[in-house]
């Protein structure tokens, strides 16, 4: 049997799914060896998926078209959850702390699943129309899906500090990092997507400059991702405000996340607009 | 400190606040109402809004000018406002972050270094005068990385200091200054370039742009060269999707062709300052007819729609009304077909049954020999002098962020003095960022002096 990017991409859906609940048991039993197991699972699928969209790339070429896996809405849900898992894990592996993998790996399982299973995505590999062909077209889907994927984790660290509540008893709520932690880590990451989106609507902005002579056009898609870019700003300026830190953070984490849903999916399905090669 | 210089700088601290409450409103602000054009069509005529919303909503677009929601007076107000908090609250914070900056970081007592938020003091019995211990203690110290400075005789002791990214100070203000430099780069060329479109025949020639402004209306700005468009090529994919929009240009200046180049949708040419984008193409209609005339002259002529061709010499003038390229079978062509005083006729030319038309006295004898299309290219035409400014703000917005993030200000100082017969330490740390990991490092630098103590 040939293997497939597709076969090697729905089988990195599944080890996603594993990994997600796997880390659920880690966090209610806490047990070190399924831990353990849990990180294992998530590296494997992150290698499979690794090696899904390397063959992607290369059935591109073979097809004839030669280019980049980061054109089309299912590319970038699969380019989504590898930088999703990949900042995770860079997490993990800073922090120590499997249970964050537990809010985390869910949001690329979900990606991937929806990449893999939704009639409105479809999963042929298409040949670039000429806007899209750019050397621009990389550095802007790279930089603003390791935004989107840091706002995703970020997301994950507001549920996080939301359900400690107090953080009294419970030993599940126990197990989560402490606030002050959650609160440090919830701000690097949001900086750190920040930083990101930044030079995403920047490289975006350097192309349409290229390609159609104007660098904003106040298309939606723009708009949104300048809106999405405000709610984080107004989460990294509320650290100064008294007060503010903390929970009034963490609602903001979620809804920036949102806001980044709407920019990278409600606008394909909801708005017109220049953006619109992006929805299927 | 004093009352007075406390309250002045409480009054400073509490500006600082009310202008970061400020950024904040405008924040959300900003988010919620740029939803409005992203939901509302933008740019419609106002009929558009009276009929498909009411007079009641109409008359609120209209008053707000929500059919173009981001240049209207009050979104506009907005980010004024918007430039001038980032303004204010730069010249507010400058001198205190001056000070912040100039501060020197061993110009501290004992005491001060003892409050710092990460800290651990030891006492030695006995081991004031082990003045090996002390140097090992230094040696332990520089691993904490970078450069040792050091002061003697604070408070009767030595205290060394391990300074990093002080100048991540500056890097929010490089990011609030660089993103008034892009409003100035957008302001600047809105009131110094043009944005218009061009559209050019293959073989065509212009020398001025059209631009439609807010009323509607057409006007004309002369470019200062003239433009061809030689070639228009079009390609797609057997999917059907476009493959390839490539305009073959030439400028032209005084006669002589200047610049040549071939565009790409994201390829475009540049000459004096202005750039033409590949944007949009039309295909028209095109015949080749043969002609006769009955004192035996012929000729071979390209009749194209929307314009007049004429058959030099005989005064006679032909136009394309319709091409239809299979008539059972067959192309077949609606000409025109006159002289110059305007006197003609219209002809339904079939493949392969020639027509006649009578002029005078001389009989033409017309036969259709092919139909096919000319393109026409739809370019962009765009003089932005502010966009290297837009570039420098976007440059600096970077470069901000990663010296805001990557470079976060730590400092570490060991205290070391000797009592009548203890020797004391004191090690502190202090960073403005990323104080987990910073504590980490501190933890680290502070189990291994401890190690070290220990064994001592």
């Amino acid at each position: 049997m040939q293997i497939t990017s597709s076969f090697l991409l729905s089988l990195t859906t599944f080890f996603y799914l594993g990994a997600a609940a796997v880390y659920l048991l880690y966090w209610i039993f806490r047990l070190e060896k399924v831990g353990l197991l849990a990180t294992l699972i998530t590296i494997s699928g992150w290698c499979i998926e690794t090696a899904g969209i390397a063959l992607r790339w290369k059935e591109s070429y073979a097809l004839g078209y030669g280019h980049a896996p980061l054109s089309n809405l299912y590319e970038s849900l699969i380019f989504f959850s590898w930088v999703t898992i990949l900042v995770y894990l860079v997490v993990e592996f800073k922090t120590k702390n499997r249970v964050i993998g537990a809010f985390a790996t869910p949001f690329a399982c979900l990606a991937m699943a929806y990449a893999s299973f939704s009639p409105n995505v479809q999963d042929t590999i298409q040949p670039l129309i000429p806007a899209l062909q750019s050397n621009w077209l990389i550095a802007h889907v790279i930089t603003c899906f390791l935004g989107y994927a840091s706002f995703a984790v970020a997301c994950g660290f507001g549920i996080m500090y939301l359900i400690k509540g107090d953080g009294k008893s419970g030993s599940l709520l126990s197990a989560l990092p402490s606030k002050k932690v959650l609160d440090e880590l919830m701000h690097q990451t949001i900086i750190f997507g920040f930083l990101w989106l930044t030079v995403g609507i920047i490289t975006g902005a350097v192309w349409a400059n290229q390609a159609w002579g104007t660098y904003w056009s106040w298309d939606p898609k723009e708009t949104w991702s300048l809106i999405t870019w405000f709610v984080y700003a107004t989460a990294l300026h509320a650290r100064f405000v008294r007060g503010w830190a903390g929970k009034k953070i963490a609602y903001l984490s979620i809804i920036g996340f949102i806001s980044v849903i709407f920019t990278y999916f409600g606008v394909n399905f909801l708005l017109s607009g220049l953006h619109s090669y992006g929805s299927s | 400190m004093n009352s007075k210089k406390a309250e002045s700088k409480s009054n400073m601290i509490l500006n600082f606040f009310s202008s970061v409450k400020l950024a904040i409103t405008l924040f959300i602000l900003l988010a919620a109402t740029s939803i409005i054009g992203t939901v509302l069509p933008q740019g419609e005529t106002l009929q558009f809004y009276l009929e498909n919303f009411g007079p009641t909503y109409f008359k609120i677009i209209k008053s707000l000018q929500l059919y173009d929601t981001y240049h209207s007076w009050w979104y506009l107000s907005l980010l004024g406002l918007f430039s001038i908090n980032l303004i204010v609250c730069t010249i507010r914070r400058l001198p205190y972050t001056l000070r912040l900056y100039q501060k020197d970081a061993l110009d501290l007592s004992k005491d001060d270094i003892a409050r710092r938020p990460f800290k651990r003091i030891w006492n030695i019995k006995g081991k004031a005068d082990d003045t090996a211990l002390h140097q090992r203690l230094r040696s332990l110290f520089e691993k904490a990385g970078g450069k040792v400075k050091f002061r003697s005789n604070v408070q009767g002791g030595e205290l060394y200091l391990i300074e990093k990214g002080k100048w991540n100070y500056w890097g929010v203000y490089f990011i609030h200054v660089s993103i008034l430099i892009i409003f100035v780069g957008a302001i600047f060329g809105t009131f110094t370039g043009f944005k218009g479109r061009i559209m050019l025949l293959e073989g065509e020639t212009t020398n001025q742009v059209m631009r439609v402004d807010q009323a509607g209306n057409i006007e004309t700005i002369p470019l200062g060269f003239s433009i061809r468009c030689n070639k228009f090529r079009v390609e797609f994919y057997p999917s059907g999707a476009p493959k390839l929009f490539q305009s073959d240009l030439s400028i032209i200046k005084d006669g002589k062709e200047v610049k040549k180049k071939s565009i790409l949708v994201n390829d475009p040419l540049s000459y004096n300052g202005i750039t033409f984008y590949q944007s949009t193409y039309q295909a028209l209609p095109e015949v080749l007819v043969k002609i006769t005339a009955s004192n035996g002259k012929q000729e071979l002529l390209r009749i194209s729609a929307f314009e007049k061709t004429a058959w030099p010499g005989t005064g006679l003038m032909l136009g394309l009304i319709k091409f239809l390229p299979n008539v059972h079978g067959a192309p077949a062509a609606r000409i025109y077909i006159g002289d110059q005083a305007g006197n003609g006729d219209a002809l339904w030319l079939l493949k392969g049954h020639d027509k006649e038309y009578q002029a005078g006295h001389t009989t033409y004898r017309i036969s259709l020999v092919g139909g096919g299309e000319k393109y026409m290219t739809g370019l962009q035409v765009k003089k932005d002098p502010g966009v290297w400014i837009v570039w420098l703000g976007c440059t600096m917005l970077i470069l901000g962020f990663a010296v805001v993030f990557w470079v976060p200000h730590q400092r570490y100082w060991l205290w070391i003095g000797r009592g009548s017969s203890d020797l004391e330490i004191i090690l502190a740390g202090q960073t403005n960022k990323n104080k987990v990991s910073f504590e980490k490092h501190f933890r680290r630098l502070e189990a291994e002096i401890e190690n070290h103590i220990g064994d001592a």
